[in-house]
């Protein structure tokens, strides 16, 4: 039988929200044949589920197919949705694929007045966001309307009960180095490391940092994953201005872009308007 | 789409298909060029609720808005083209410079169809 359009939505999200990932085929090639709009799921194993398949396409090779396609799809960390085809045999047919990977974490640590737009910000782009501070009177709902968890905890042992994995992009916006450095030296620790380590800071204490880091016996390659001072150089003031700069930078971290204006990218006048080099 | 977008979709198919609403769905299947939304942009056309999410507005959108109520009249999916290069030197909103490839259907009503399960 098809999936439903909504439980194969439904799959996606359930799917992302519990850390794994999914993906789902529509049959969109020959759109007005009768299997036009057929769903095929393919869920992958996570910890307390194991792989599954959702749905079909009414013929035992295009399911067999779409397995294979899906699958593979799932398990390259850069492998893409969009139009893909389906051989079977003689014939192919044309699948719309969508893949959903876990929902990305971001764990603000310091309920300050910069982790506040970093908050709002950090849900807008779609992030699960962790407040974590050890002042109770800080990580409050008041002040973090739409962060999705609030933890209060301590320094002695700050990621306690936040636990922490590739998906977790950690922003240290404590009120001292100290604390940074508490946080820091279990990050950088993790295997596998967090997947973004960014710390605010002017250059004078994220030295102070990295001093006292190495003196602990971190080794120096490992403060190349800190992102210090945090964020991008657009002269960033206020708070809300250096919660885009991080923002920005973790969007670049994600997708992978230059940081740079995309005038000067793309170049549009210079390229197609040149100068004349006579005047 | 983020992950906010999936779970405002996810619901109004849901609520859709528990009132026994029909709709169409349609979805960017394939970009090229400069468009407005890309591959993977959804919008639900619910005849009794209006628009949830958007294909990118303008001329586009309303070609992709006709489509779906042809497809809840027919039953049957349409794949439609929409093509916003032509007006290049207009002021036009749909002067992108890109072609859309959307994948239009008719969303079943009711509880019926494949509950998730092993097949």
């Amino acid at each position: 039988m098809s999936l439903h359009p909504a439980d194969a939505a439904e799959l996606l999200v359930v799917s992302a929200e519990a850390g794994g990932s999914a993906a789902v085929a529509v049959l969109v090639g020959n759109a007005e044949s009768a299997a036009a709009g057929r769903r095929f799921a393919y869920t992958a194993a996570r910890p307390g589920a194991e792989a599954a398949v959702h749905g079909s396409f009414g013929s035992d090779g295009l399911d067999r197919a779409a397995q294979t396609l899906l699958e593979g799809i799932v398990a390259d960390p850069r492998g893409r949705g969009g139009l893909h085809s389906l051989s079977v045999e003689e014939e192919s047919c044309e699948v719309y694929v969508e893949v959903r990977r876990p929902v990305l974490e971001l764990v603000i640590v310091g309920a300050g007045h910069v982790a506040q737009p970093v908050s709002h910000v950090g849900s807008l782009l779609g992030y699960r966001v962790t407040v974590l501070d050890d002042r109770p009177d800080f990580a409050t709902r008041e002040r973090f309307p739409d962060a999705d968890r609030l933890v209060r905890a301590d320094f002695d042992d700050p990621f306690r009960d936040v636990p922490l994995h590739e998906r977790s992009h950690i922003l240290l916006v404590t009120r001292g180095h100290k604390y940074d450095y508490e946080c820091l030296i279990r990050a950088l620790r993790m295997t596998p490391p967090p997947g973004y380590i960014g710390m605010i800071g002017s250059r004078r204490r994220v030295r102070a940092t990295y001093v006292q880091l190495l003196d602990e016996g971190i080794d120096r390659t490992l403060l190349d994953r800190i992102h210090a001072p945090v964020g991008l150089d657009i002269g960033a003031e206020t708070p809300e201005e250096i919660a885009v700069s991080v923002a920005a930078e973790l969007v670049m971290h994600v997708r992978g872009g230059t940081g740079r204006a995309l005038k000067d990218v793309e170049r549009v006048a210079g390229r197609f308007f040149p100068e004349s080099t006579d005047t | 789409m983020t992950h906010e977008d999936d779970l405002t979709m996810t619901q109004a198919l849901r609520e859709a298909r528990a009132a026994g609403r029909a709709c169409a769905l349609a979805t960017v299947v394939d970009t090229r060029g400069s468009t407005p939304r890309k591959t993977g942009a959804r919008m639900l056309v619910d005849p009794a609720q209006g628009l949830v999410g958007t294909v990118g507005g303008g001329c586009g959108e309303a070609e992709v808005i006709e489509a779906a109520h042809r497809v809840l009249a027919s039953g049957v999916p349409e794949r439609v083209r929409v093509d916003l290069t032509a007006e290049l030197v207009s002021w036009s909103p749909a002067v992108c410079g890109g072609v859309m490839d959307v994948f239009v259907e008719a969303v079943p009503t009711g509880e019926a169809t494949g509950e998730s399960g092993p097949s």
